[in-house]
């Protein structure tokens, strides 16, 4: 491994400053199981993605930390464990989805360990991303290898020049609680909902969100959801432990007479960023769900541009998100 | 002798082994790739074994006769034995769950350095220049190895055959992962930081990726290759009767493949290695610490005995591509005696995957001629073996099931071993029979349907088991249609067997059921078993063994076998884990399931051997002690037994002298000794019968396995316990190479997709079937230690056959191409709808 300076600020302020010092030649530590055992121990650099000189350890920083829960929704501290989450009582009350979705990730050991920032943040699966000897677009090379290559796991949404998935779990499930983001960074804090959070390859190759080099993640916000709500998540995988998802759905949706109230279907491991369907949405605004359910799952098929191997992944997104709307309502 | 025979030669080239001499004969018989090939590619070297067993000191084969039946035909009575047939934990369990156990990782010494290889990014490429200025700059640093700097006595050394020659640095490379220079440093992280500071400069060359591609004549030849494109060898063909002419009433058609796969032990590759003055000490983790020592004896220059082999015992398992060394293992002696310091290497998963051996990717074009009364007329079966980036064998391995399991009339074999720019074969849990296995019965299983006859009823009706047709070597008491049987009563084949598609359990969920039979050569045992098995004055007994423990416990079973051939109680006997070969004899590799048959087989004979000594002494005792008293007694020893510790008159059982007593009477330690040759005349085979019972989700692909079934001949069972788990950890092993695993190359750059444990996707506890119901069939061989035959490597064939048959029985889709993945299904269901 390239060798590093770490840094063990005991304030996100002292943490900003030590980001603003570096540039992009700082990232911020959580649990590590993505940038130092899978980014760096693999040497996953680029002339757009240069390996840290200085590593900002935020374990350190307490403030990070925590579940609050009240009436408005949830605020959970970036640095909070996805074990934490799973095991909280008041999440798995309101956020069903979230819990489902946290213990979905990884293996036990990998969520003791891993943090929701880092799970939000982690670079993407894309096997030519990660071999070291690809340099592709998205770290600053001028090639995708997975147009030509082996791109049965790449996105059937919204690729342009990268064709990446979006390999967090729990973001897909945040996008669909209509969750906010707290960045904070030189100039202060600032507010983000995560519709607006992720970006797509055609806005920014390089990055998958909008946090800057100098910013850091610091707490997400969920609001409680509109009586009525229904929630659900599913993901589909190849190995039942310790794998990311092929499709994962994330739905939440509130419900009158089992007809479609409002509410949101979040597709994962589909397009660079979690995909929000607002194609299928829109279909069963103000229908009887348990009757279209099915047709509107398969307005998928209009927005999907399936690549050369991995035409199977739009049935599975269509099949998956009927399953799940279905299982929210059961 | 001026020349090492090349051992692979001698099984592909009749001329050249014709060609050899007496002292090459010799030298090859204690060849670790030749021993390699005995126990992994038996039926490779069988052809040559017919030939030339004389000169290797290996008994000639006999005539077929019918198969007779073994000394002791009766099923396990576990009366019958003391100690066999006791579920017995491993001994050394603990330190093996705890980590407590020396596992070679884990190993520190003071002053020792770590190394990291830099490796070739390119398939295929000369090496124009390396500059490792920056390199060596870096604190830390103490060396770094290259084509540039290696010792003028170290510039001709190669591993195996060639060519295309692998020499420790290459100028020219073939593969991705070829080593280009070695950092050694004070730490890990110097050491990979060190080689990200080496510049290389390559000329790229074209490469050949695709196996099917290496076998056109217009494929670029990438060495002087009488072949066409870049075939290593293309097998004499074995022919039976008239395959050509031979008319049948249907005849099925079918190209089977499967894919590369690695073995993913759990601990990575790794060695410390120190000099102690003109002798090499290596604590590394390989199956056969002789065959390793062999290796650095041969590509360092000094004798066997000035190199030091120590495997602790404890190892994250080997699965076949540990046998021997690599070139990263002579990098590594090289790098200790230069800096004089002790070196430790440890593979990165990366390198495990990439820069060693797999089990490699494998076409079968097959026809099979049956007719409508359900027997099998003629087969035309042509391998291919995609043997990666270098000069080997593996595709006629597939052949053994062909010629023995079925009765087939009219059979042609045919095998070709294609080179490509990719990754090396060698042995892996069961090397090239999965892949017979898989062709074979899925040929089985069509013709099956295609006459309309019940798959199970269609394999015991054409069962071979008589012996092998071709080279006449009889067959000891098959249980193959115990086997069948087992396998078919315990899934319910015959209240739950239906016709294809025909039982859908939820909307687009079906069910089906499949079965699949296996035959190899694995679990046969081979030369030389030795051992020894000492008697201290206090009456315990001490095991010592050659046998390289690899995981499945087979030092326990040694312990075992002494104990009940001593007639001691088990807790008497003791037995180290470790292995060194400063004090052992060679008692084969832990490869190709063997060594029930080898290392228990010496310890065998060297127990009855202590047990002679030791009635001979309890005989005189005996007569002595009547002599006190006064009285007059006549015994010998073949009047005496050994049971539970005590020498008995078999007479008069209570006339009895405890172990104890019969050595401290003689004042001497008791050593018994074997280097035991085997008897060549039979056709060694492991038989064994799987069946699974799943359901198929049609939408999603999903496949869940309700119940599976694993019956196997195991000839005796020493240690059912053991056996058990051998079988599960096989079926599970094997369910993910039937479902994920491949490795895969990104077909532009040649560079590996995969090559890590998250993406390769080896099953979790999750992903196993909640029921493997493992059967024993008891069919005692004549040539087995107390009738048994190896275990390790068998259940990792039926797998694939009997799940895609079941995929068959479910949807009506044949799935043809290993793995079964996600894609292939769905798109299979696609066609099928």
């Amino acid at each position: 491994m390239k060798s590093f300076e770490l840094y063990e600020p005991k304030t996100v302020r002292e943490a900003v400053g030590v980001l603003v010092k570096f540039g992009n030649k700082a990232r911020p530590l959580a649990g590590g199981s993505d940038l130092v055992a899978g980014v760096m121990k693999d040497w996953v650099q680029g002339k757009g993605m240069p390996l840290p000189d200085a590593l900002v350890d935020l374990t350190t920083i307490p403030q990070l930390k925590g579940i609050k829960a009240d009436a408005r929704g949830a605020t959970i501290g970036a640095n909070t464990t996805l074990t934490e989450i799973v095991e909280s009582k008041e999440l798995k009350d309101r956020f069903p989805l979230l819990t489902e979705a946290a213990q979905s990730v990884a293996s036990p050991l990998i969520r003791n360990f891993g943090t929701l920032g880092g799970n939000i943040n982690q670079r993407p699966r894309c096997w030519f991303f990660r071999g070291k000897d690809f340099n592709c677009y998205k770290k600053g090379g001028d090639f995708c290898y997975s147009v030509s290559g082996d791109n049965r796991y790449h996105a059937i949404i919204g690729g342009e020049l990268c064709y990446i998935v979006h390999p967090s779990d729990t973001a897909t499930a945040l996008l669909a609680l209509n969750a906010q983001a707290k960045i904070a960074g030189p100039a202060g804090e600032r507010m983000v909902p995560f519709d607006n959070y992720f970006v797509g390859p055609r806005q920014d190759i390089l990055n998958e969100s909008v946090l800057k080099p100098e910013e850091l993640l610091v707490e997400v916000f969920i609001p409680a959801p509109a009586p009525g709500t229904k929630q659900a998540w599913s993901k589909l995988k190849n190995r039942e432990v310790y794998d990311f998802a092929i499709v994962s759905v994330a739905a939440a949706f509130a419900v009158q007479n089992d007809t479609w109230v409002d509410g949101r279907i979040v597709l994962g491991g589909v397009a660079p960023v979690p995909y929000r369907a607002t194609a299928i949405e829109t279909q069963l605004k103000g229908k009887n769900i348990k009757t279209s359910v099915k047709q509107a799952a398969a307005a998928i098929r209009t927005v999907a541009r399936p690549m050369s191997m991995n035409a199977y992944k739009v049935d599975l997104a269509q099949t998956l998100t009927e399953r799940t709307i279905l299982a929210a309502l059961a | 002798m001026n020349e090492k025979v090349d051992a692979l030669r001698v099984v592909q080239d009749p001329a050249y082994a014709a060609s050899l001499t007496e002292a090459h004969w010799q030298s090859l018989a204690l060849d670790p790739t030749w021993s390699e090939l005995v126990g992994e590619f038996h039926e490779m070297v069988a052809p040559v074994m017919a030939l030339y067993a004389q000169n290797l000191g290996v008994p000639v084969s006999q005539v077929l006769r019918p198969a007779t039946a073994a000394a002791d035909t009766t099923p396990g009575r576990p009366e019958q034995f003391q100690v066999l047939g006791k579920r017995v934990p491993r001994l050394h369990g603990l330190g093996v769950v705890t980590n407590l156990g020396q596992f070679t990782q884990n190993m520190r010494m003071p002053g020792m350095l770590h190394t990291r290889t830099l490796r070739s990014p390119h398939p295929h490429a000369k090496v124009k220049s390396v500059n490792i200025a920056k390199a060596q700059a870096l604190p830390g640093v103490v060396a770094v190895l290259y084509r540039g700097n290696l010792p003028a006595e170290y510039r001709d050394v190669k591993l195996g055959s060639g060519p295309p020659d692998r020499y420790l640095f290459n100028e020219e490379v073939f593969e991705v992962g070829a080593p280009i220079a070695v950092v050694a440093a004070e730490n890990e992280h110097i050491a990979d930081e060190a080689t990200h500071l080496i510049e290389v400069e390559y000329e790229v060359l074209p490469a050949t990726l695709d196996m099917m591609e290496g076998t056109r004549a217009s494929t670029v030849k990438q060495w002087e290759n009488k072949e066409n494109g870049t075939i290593i060898a293309v097998t004499p063909p074995l022919v039976r009767g008239n395959p050509d002419t031979a008319r049948a009433d249907t005849t099925v058609e079918a190209v089977l493949t499967k894919s590369t796969e690695q073995h993913m032990a759990l601990e990575p590759t790794n060695s410390l290695m120190y000099w102690d003055q003109d002798r090499l000490i290596a604590y590394y983790t390989c199956q056969h610490a002789h065959g390793s020592r062999a290796g650095l004896s041969q590509a360092l220059k000094i004798p066997a005995n000035r190199v030091r082999v120590i495997q602790p015992g404890y190892m994250g398992s080997g699965y076949g591509y540990r046998s021997g060394v690599e070139l990263t293992e002579i990098h590594t002696a090289i790098l200790a005696k230069i800096t004089g310091r002790p070196v430790k290497t440890i593979y990165t998963r990366e390198e495990d995957f990439v820069a060693r051996t797999h089990r490699p990717e494998f076409r079968n074009e097959m026809k099979l001629g049956v007719n409508r009364d359900g027997t099998i007329q003629s087969g035309q079966f042509r391998v291919y073996s995609n043997v990666g980036a270098q000069r080997a064998g593996s595709a006629n391995g597939a052949w053994f099931i062909m010629q023995d399991l079925y009765k087939i009339p009219n059979l042609k074999l045919e095998a070709t071993d294609v080179f490509t720019n990719s990754f090396k074969s060698g042995p892996y849990r069961c090397v090239s029979h999965p892949n017979g296995t898989f062709a074979l019965e899925m040929m089985i299983e069509k013709a099956a349907y295609a006459i309309g006859m019940d798959p199970v009823e269609f394999r015991l009706k054409n069962l071979n088991e008589e012996g092998n047709p071709d080279n006449k070597k009889p067959f000891s008491n098959p249980g193959i249609r115990d086997c069948i049987n087992a396998a078919a009563n315990r899934i319910g084949w015959k209240q739950k067997w239906h016709a294809v598609r025909a039982k859908e359990v939820r909307p687009g969920v079906f069910h089906g059921i499949g079965l699949a039979a296996h035959a190899c050569s694995h679990g046969a045992g081979t030369n030389p078993a030795t051992g020894q098995v000492i008697v201290n004055l206090d009456g315990s007994v001490q095991c010592v063994s050659g046998c390289t423990e690899i995981g499945p416990g087979q030092r326990t079973q040694m312990a075992m076998i002494t104990a009940e051939a001593l007639g001691v109680p088990l807790t008497r006997v003791s037995i180290t884990t470790y292995i060194d070969t400063d004090n052992t004899t060679d008692t084969g590799g832990t490869n190709g399931s063997r060594q029930t048959n080898t290392g228990g087989r010496g310890i065998y004979e060297a127990a009855m051997d202590a047990k002679r000594q030791i009635l001979a002494i309890a005989a005189e005792k005996f007569v002595d002690d009547a002599k006190r008293r006064n009285q007059q007694l006549q015994v010998t020893a073949d009047q005496l037994d050994v049971k539970n510790g005590e020498v008995f008159l078999k007479t008069e059982p209570s006339r009895k002298l405890r172990l104890q007593e019969v050595v401290s009477f003689a004042g001497l330690p008791i050593l018994g000794r074997a280097i035991y040759k085997q008897d060549g005349k039979w056709e060694r085979t492991a038989w064994a019968s799987h069946a699974v019972e799943l359901e198929l989700d049609t939408a999603t692909g999903v496949v869940h396995i309700l119940k599976y079934v694993a019956a196997h001949d195991v000839g005796r069972a020493i240690n059912p316990f053991a056996l058990e788990q051998q079988i599960e950890g096989g079926v599970v092993m094997a369910l993910g190479a039937v479902f994920n695993e491949e490795l895969l190359i990104d077909r532009a750059t040649g560079l590996p997709l995969n090559a890590n444990m998250l993406d390769y996707r080896p099953p979790s506890i999750k992903d196993v079937p909640e029921e493997i119901d493992v059967v024993l069939i008891e069919h005692p061989k004549e040539y087995g230690v107390f009738g048994a035959h190896g275990i390790g490597e068998p259940p990792m064939a039926p797998p694939a056959p009997a799940i895609a048959a079941a995929i068959y029985n479910a949807v009506g889709a044949w799935m043809e191409q290993m793995p079964i993945s996600r894609e292939k299904l769905l798109a299979a269901l696609r066609n099928v709808r």
